[in-house]
């Protein structure tokens, strides 16, 4: 398939503007600008472009709704807090690609006739902070950004906000929440932010990846691009693949691309061809299948179908080797680190169920623990506040669904998990 | 029309709520921790699940909306399940110390857990462990206990507008903290303990005296402290407070208190209390018995009168006595002493401005509720910082700010920084060419009608005054005051909050005029800050030289007659004097003798040494108090009074509502004010007969023509505003006597380098009385003088470093606190403390307007101090 | 404690592009931290006096995010992942290498002041794992000798 998304990113000055404009960029925006925000909006709806941040959102829809909403101003957010473990595939768009990144969010911005928009770029990215500066910064020098875009009267401004390391403030009103200047912990729904978001104003969220599709959007119409890929999710996606495979890395494949071609076909299998024992197919909150398992097409409406979810894309390989119950023992260990607090089941059942795992782990687990943990997990699972705390019950009870023995193997035989 | 059914029963809503809120509606309690009324709703304990039909979730009713046609369970199997499992979270981090927690009895996680647990207890590994923090002097942390429920926290800046506490850290390390991590440095008000469901944060001056199940009585009563009159619940286990806590309920301060309310009423249970009627003898005060003090004083009283006439005898009347008392002192002054010589503190501010305001508008125009400020769509602020004056009042423009509603300051209100998007802070004593200037502009943008009425043609008279003009003299810029402005003439019908600063002043009464000027303009209602619980209530009752109970002026025959005739007695016509002019009078040798009834006057008035000598100048000095004060050691006569719990009467706050007052405990010594005045009466010849202060209530309900068949039952019931069930004086259109300010002369710039003094309000004391209370000690224990960040600079003085003030009158000694926010060419000093007070180093300087004290243009001389500050010597 | 004028000028300058000056104060912590390698509590304070946010409030804002740093750091700061990628490539050995050749602890800062240990969760890096930012430089693909030859670049 031809690239779009990674597109011109083996060229080690992609980041720069003229680089960038050879390769056929800012073309989209030029159209754009001729075209009425509700247009584009119904070309986004009718390409059936979904978010790329793990819901899967139909995105046409989404701005339609914030649209509508007569409340000015508008604001436009791009999620790049990019913090789900596994995830890495927005890391490339935003070092090597930045002005696809910012031609899709001037278009979004037109499209939605927002004035502002901010990227809430994880912490952890400080060197995607400098580059996406050094690019906006010449994107206003070319006039594609300021007051008057391309003559046209359009204003729309935009600017790098950086996160502090928080892996909830991915969530889209924790993210808000920061943005303001707060503790980043999610708010009630609703309302939702295309009805009051930043600031209390009609907010569009969206992740780099799915502002990055925009522009494809409108280069080839909506109805080519809706060919690509699966039917009812269209269009290329990135999917980064780490852990045990020759080639990690992220690939730019179309939506439904098969777990077993992705490992096999485009990483070449897993490394010194050892057994393939698990796969966590899209972030770690999404569930680990077996290695029997990896005939699914991987998006939002097919993941669910095979027990798992596409989620952000990240696919990580275990061999044989892996401990997985230490592996989930981690999972759990960064999403206690990663609670933020304000709900009861999350900010204690986490803990808690860490803890029975480093029992089990340490070779000091009870017979009943694992059962323990099936409960703690169910006890926290749909009662949190946001999905969250439903991300580490998830991992829980897949982990142990699928690998129980290896669980009951630790408490058994009363064996540490190496170190 | 939404239609639901909860538990089996329907139930129809005009607008969408929360299925708690509509549950609670049918009578169904559905559990929670982390909700408050006062509070918007938060989500985060997860107790409030409930099921509901067609989700497959359980829903967190709290923050769940009802819809039309939506079924909801509230106790299902499934629900309760997932309620026993979040308390068996909450107690994994919970430290379960029940038997040494203070809350036990009164904890909401622990009646859950009886409810819904025993949770088994199926975590083992170590709790979080985090030591009880006794940093501070009044509040105990206890994050062990601490359920991250945020109560607290969004308590302290969502509805008192602190923000002193925060959230720290995020996941199950989570805690509560003020920013020091110790100490809190706060307001103190007290409303996190009051939200707190379990025992993470308590009173430390409660711990360990009380268990809930020792309480054996309470009663619901008024705050002593300020115009507010918050409702208090007392709770009591034998003869003692154990505890003061907010009325929730029906109370205007719909839960909230400030720091004197909840934790000053300790001064009651001094032990310093006076305990038994003294005499002064060979220059001594000795105990002696009622008795013999009253056919004292009578038998003195009787002598003056025959020799000097009734008008060389005064009383000083007290905004913390009730109705009842002031009521009856006035009578006894006018009917047995025969003089109208009766005034308080509150003819120093309160009551003129009344008195100003309701000749222009009428009576009762100062009469609005305080809930109405937070609703109204515009605040104007002056005189004095209401968040430390009237904190309850004051949180009331804070809430309409964070809603917001456009609050503007004049002066410094340090309570409502960030609060007010106009500040504006004048130099000193310039007030009334700003507030000229804001005039002049708002009429320029709002003209008035065309049909003048006679206040409008007054207003017609004032000179203009123009944005430079008044930059020049108050030195704000002329932009900042225009951008005031922008923000007044976008209000319909604002609150007006006016202070004691702005009245006790030379130029007062133009300022007053400037201010009902403005009020016409705005359309604005007025709110006058109270000091003191009872200002209003004791003008109501006539402790005015010129007013009879009821607001009858002395001066129409009309209503002397009637009040005479109802006794048979004849009411002196000449108008009395002013509390002022008493002093004078005693100074020079007019009045030979002084009833002091609850007042501290040696200290509350500006001057002490000249009042000293004043008062050491009289034939006979009666105080009845509760303590020993500045005035009593120049007594003839000291009568131990019972203190505001042990009385029952009413008071009148400065909204105008009348509120009943009821008996906690019994006075051990002290007897109640109206008692004591009753029973000289009586030596004297006149046997007033009432046996309690219901009897008073009903002769008042009988004299005043405001208070017609007032009762305390109508109190009880919550709404006994004004003009209760009587009649208001009819409003005189023609108004007369009003003089036009000189706007040359109040255009005249102070000189710039001088440094004047002012008067502290401190949130942490009132008047003389809290001097006596361990608690508001504990917080702020030493006075100190608040001066700006370039007064400082030019001194070289650091916050902390001591330095002395020296005026005309005096000097004191005391440790400078720098505030960036004040102006240069000012020192605020407080006066609550002994030795140490601002009027000991003001002079005597009268407003002839209103015959009291003009407290401005007091120079004063500030040095650093090398040494830390020795002790004051009198 | 005031600002420094330049630290102060810095917020101010990044004020202007937000319309709600509450929303300046990570990025204003940042400055601070950038500038003194921690955000000590007189820092938080005038920041919030800088952005009329309480202190105690700004205290909650800054101890939320875990790239915040309250106590001194040493000259160079070595975020290392552990997460799960980075696990099961070998992120654990390099933690003891750590220690053993720094003295580093987790948190911890060696005695010579030259580098601070945090343990990061997930930075981005999986594909390359095991990953390590060493202040703002990301160095990947680590093993037990190049982590070694990477932080000996930094004095
Ligand atoms: C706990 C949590 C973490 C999330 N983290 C991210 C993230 O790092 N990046 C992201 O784009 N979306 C993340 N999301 C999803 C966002 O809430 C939101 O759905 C997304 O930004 C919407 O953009 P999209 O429609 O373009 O996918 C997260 C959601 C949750 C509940
Ligand atoms: S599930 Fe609850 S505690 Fe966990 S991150 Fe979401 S809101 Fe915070
Ligand atoms: S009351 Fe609903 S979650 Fe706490």
């Amino acid at each position: 398939m031809e690239k779009y998304l990674l597109r011109n990113i083996e060229n080690p000055n992609s980041a720069d503007i003229n680089e960038y404009v050879k390769a056929g960029g800012y073309k989209a925006l030029a159209k754009a600008m001729d075209m009425k925000p509700a247009d584009i909006i119904e070309q986004v709806k009718k390409s059936g472009l979904r978010g790329r941040g793990g819901a899967g959102f139909p995105t046409g829809m989404k701005w339609a709704f914030a649209a509508a909403d007569p409340k000015m101003p508008k604001y436009l957010l791009c999620n790049a807090d990019e913090g789900e473990p596994g995830t890495f595939k927005d890391r490339p768009l935003l070092e090597k690609n930045p002005h696809l990144l910012i031609e899709g969010m001037i278009i979004s911005g037109h499209a939605l006739r927002a004035k502002y928009g901010y990227i809430y770029l994880r912490g952890e990215y400080p060197q995607a902070k400098d580059i996406l500066e050094a690019a906006i910064k010449q994107a206003y020098e070319k006039k594609f950004l300021g007051d008057n875009i391309l003559g046209r009267g359009v204003k729309f401004d935009l600017c790098v906000h950086q996160g502090a390391g928080a892996y909830i403030c991915g969530e889209e009103t924790a993210l808000i929440e920061s943005l303001e200047g707060r503790r980043g912990q999610p708010r009630i729904k609703p309302p939702f932010p295309v009805n009051e978001g930043f600031l209390a104003k009609p907010t569009v969220v969206n992740n780099v990846e799915t502002f990055s599709n925009v522009p494809y959007v409108l280069e080839i119409g909506p109805e080519e691009y809706s060919k690509i890929g699966s039917s009812d999710c269209p269009g290329p996606k990135l999917f980064s693949v780490s852990g045990h495979v020759k080639k990690p890395g992220v690939y730019e494949l179309p939506m439904g691309t098969t777990l077993r071609d992705i490992i096999y076909t485009h990483c070449g299998g897993v490394t010194g061809d050892k057994k393939l024992k698990a796969v966590i197919p899209g972030g770690i909150s999404t569930p680990v299948l077996p290695a029997d398992k990896l005939d699914c097409p991987m998006d939002f409406v097919n993941m669910p179908k095979h027990g798992s979810m596409l989620g952000s894309g990240a696919v990580m390989v275990f061999d044989e080797t892996v401990d997985l119950p230490k592996v989930c023992l981690r999972a759990i260990k960064f999403f206690e680190h990663e609670s933020c607090g304000k709900c009861t089941p999350c900010r204690e059942g986490i803990g808690w169920m860490r803890s029975i795992l480093g029992r089990i782990c340490g070779g000091t687990g009870n017979a009943g623990d694992i059962d323990l943990l099936l409960e703690v997990s169910k006890n926290v699972m749909g009662k949190t506040f946001c999905p969250l705390g439903d991300g580490a019950a998830t991992v829980v009870q897949n982990f142990i669904k699928n690998f129980r023995n290896e669980f009951e193997a630790h408490i058994n035989n009363k064996v540490r998990a190496e170190r | 029309m939404i239609t639901v059914t909860i538990n089996g029963k329907q139930i129809k809503l005009e607008k969408p709520v929360s299925i708690l809120e509509a549950a609670k509606m049918t009578g169904i309690k559905i559990p929670t921790l982390c909700h408050h009324k006062s509070l918007e709703a938060y989500g985060g304990c997860r107790l409030c699940l409930v099921e509901i039909e067609k989700m497959p979730r359980l829903q967190a009713s709290c923050t769940q909306y009802v819809t039309d046609g939506m079924v909801v369970w509230t106790e299902t199997g499934r629900v309760v399940e997932a309620r026993k499992a979040m308390l068996e979270f909450l107690l994994i981090n919970h430290a379960l110390d029940c038997p040494y927690c203070d809350k036990a009895g009164e904890c909401d996680l622990q009646d859950l857990v009886m409810k819904y647990g025993p949770a088994a207890g199926r975590f083992t590994e170590g709790k979080r462990k985090h030591p009880e923090s006794y940093d501070d002097p009044i509040i105990v942390r206890n994050m062990e206990r601490c359920i991250s429920c945020t109560r607290c926290v969004r308590m302290c800046s969502k509805v008192q507008g602190a923000s002193a506490i925060s959230m720290v850290n995020r996941t199950s390390k989570t805690f509560v903290e003020p920013f020091s991590g110790g100490r809190y440095n706060c307001e103190y008000c007290g409303n996190c303990i009051n939200v707190c469901p379990v025992g993470a944060i308590m009173s430390r001056l409660h711990k360990h005296t009380y268990r809930p199940w020792f309480i054996e009585k309470t009663v619901d009563t008024v705050c002593s402290f300020c115009g507010v009159g918050c409702s208090v619940t007392a709770q009591i286990r034998g003869n003692s407070i154990v505890r003061i806590i907010p009325e929730s309920e029906k109370g205007l301060n719909r839960g909230l208190l400030c720091n004197r309310g909840r934790f000053g009423y300790d001064y009651i249970s001094n032990s310093g209390r006076l305990k038994s009627p003294m005499i002064r003898k060979n220059g001594s005060l000795q105990e002696t018995t009622w008795s013999e003090a009253f056919m004292y004083i009578a038998q003195k009283i009787k002598e003056i009168k025959e020799k000097n006439g009734g008008a060389a005898i005064a009383g000083v009347a007290s905004g913390r006595c009730t109705n009842e008392d002031n009521y009856v002192f006035q009578k006894f002054m006018r009917l047995v002493v025969g003089s109208n010589n009766i005034d308080s503190i509150a003819g120093f501010a309160y009551a003129p401005a009344r008195k100003f305001f309701e000749k222009i508008f009428g009576q009762g125009v100062t009469a609005n509720p305080i809930q109405g400020i937070s609703r109204s769509d515009g605040i104007f602020v002056i005189g004095g910082d209401p968040t430390a004056i009237n904190p309850v009042l004051g949180l009331q423009i804070r809430a309409a700010s964070q809603k917001d509603i456009p609050v503007a300051t004049v002066g410094y209100a340090p309570g409502l920084k960030g609060f007010a998007a106009n500040r504006l802070i004048p130099k000193p004593s310039t007030e009334a060419a700003l507030l000229a200037a804001l005039l002049t502009e708002m009429l320029k943008r709002k003209p008035l009608p065309a049909e003048k009425t006679p206040f409008e043609e007054i207003i017609g008279k004032i000179q203009p005054v123009s944005l430079n003009e008044a930059e020049s003299a108050c030195g704000i810029a002329s932009g900042e005051i225009s951008a005031c402005v922008d923000s007044l003439s976008g209000m319909t019908n604002p609150a007006l909050v006016i202070g004691r600063d702005i009245i006790q002043r030379s130029e007062g009464q133009a300022n007053l005029l400037l201010l009902a000027a403005l009020a016409q303009a705005l359309n604005g209602r007025i709110y006058l800050s109270s000091e003191l619980p009872n200002e209003q209530g004791l003008i109501d009752m006539g402790c005015l030289p010129d007013m009879l109970p009821g607001g009858r002026p002395v001066a129409v025959d009309s209503f002397r007659k009637r009040y005479g005739e109802f006794f048979n007695a004849e009411v002196p016509s000449a108008q009395g004097l002013s509390l002022m002019e008493m002093v004078e009078g005693a100074h020079s040798g007019n009045i030979k003798a002084l009833y002091v009834m609850g007042e501290n006057i040696a200290f509350n008035i500006p001057d002490n040494k000249f009042v000293k000598d004043a008062l050491s100048r009289l034939e006979l000095l009666v105080v009845q108090d509760i303590f020993t004060t500045e005035t009593t050691r120049f007594a003839h006569v000291v009568l131990p009074a019972a203190s505001w719990a042990e009385r029952e009467g009413s008071y009148t706050n400065l909204e105008g509502r009348m509120q009943h007052l009821k008996k906690a405990i019994d006075s051990v010594a002290g007897l109640e004010d109206w008692k004591i005045i009753a029973e000289v009466s009586k030596v004297l010849g006149v046997d007033m007969n009432y046996r309690d202060s219901r009897d008073i209530l009903a002769e008042i309900a009988k004299v005043s023509p405001l208070h017609k068949g007032v009762t305390y039952e109508d109190m009880d019931s919550g709404e006994c505003m004004w003009p209760y069930k009587g009649e208001p004086l009819r409003h005189d259109l023609n108004i007369v006597g009003i003089d036009m300010p000189d706007m040359k002369a109040l255009l005249k710039k102070p000189e710039k380098d001088k440094v004047y003094i002012g008067v502290d309000k401190v949130l942490f004391h009132s008047a003389s009385l809290s001097r006596n209370s361990f608690a508001l000690n504990s917080i702020y224990s030493e006075p100190h003088a608040k001066i700006g960040k370039n007064l400082a600079a030019k001194l070289s003085v650091a916050s902390g470093d001591h330095i002395s003030i020296s005026t005309g009158a005096g000097a004191i000694e005391l440790a400078a606190v720098i505030d960036s926010d004040m102006p240069d060419n000012i020192v605020l000093v407080p006066n609550n403390f002994e030795g140490r007070g601002a009027f000991r180093v003001m002079g005597w300087k009268m407003n002839a307007a209103f015959k009291a004290p003009a407290l401005d243009g007091m120079e004063a001389v500030l040095k650093k101090l090398e040494r830390v500050s020795a002790e004051v010597s009198e | 404690m005031k600002l420094s004028d330049k630290v102060a000028a810095e917020i101010n300058s990044i004020k202007s592009r937000y319309q709600d000056p509450r929303s300046c104060l990570l990025p204003s912590l940042y400055v601070v931290q950038k500038a003194d390698g921690w955000i000590a509590p007189e820092a938080m304070a005038a920041v919030g006096e800088l952005l009329n946010v309480p202190g105690a409030t700004v205290k909650g804002v800054a101890t939320f995010y875990s790239m915040f740093r309250h106590k001194p750091m040493g000259r160079h700061l070595i975020q290392l992942c552990t997460n799960v990628a980075c696990l099961v490539m070998g992120a654990e050995e390099l933690v003891d290498i750590l220690k053993g050749k720094y003295g580093l602890e987790p948190n911890g800062t060696s005695p010579d002041g030259r580098f601070s240990l945090v343990i990061m969760e997930c930075i981005g890096a999986c594909g390359t794992a095991p990953a390590m930012l060493v202040d703002t430089d990301f160095h990947e693909n680590l093993n037990e000798k190049n982590i070694i030859d990477t932080l000996e670049n930094y004095k």
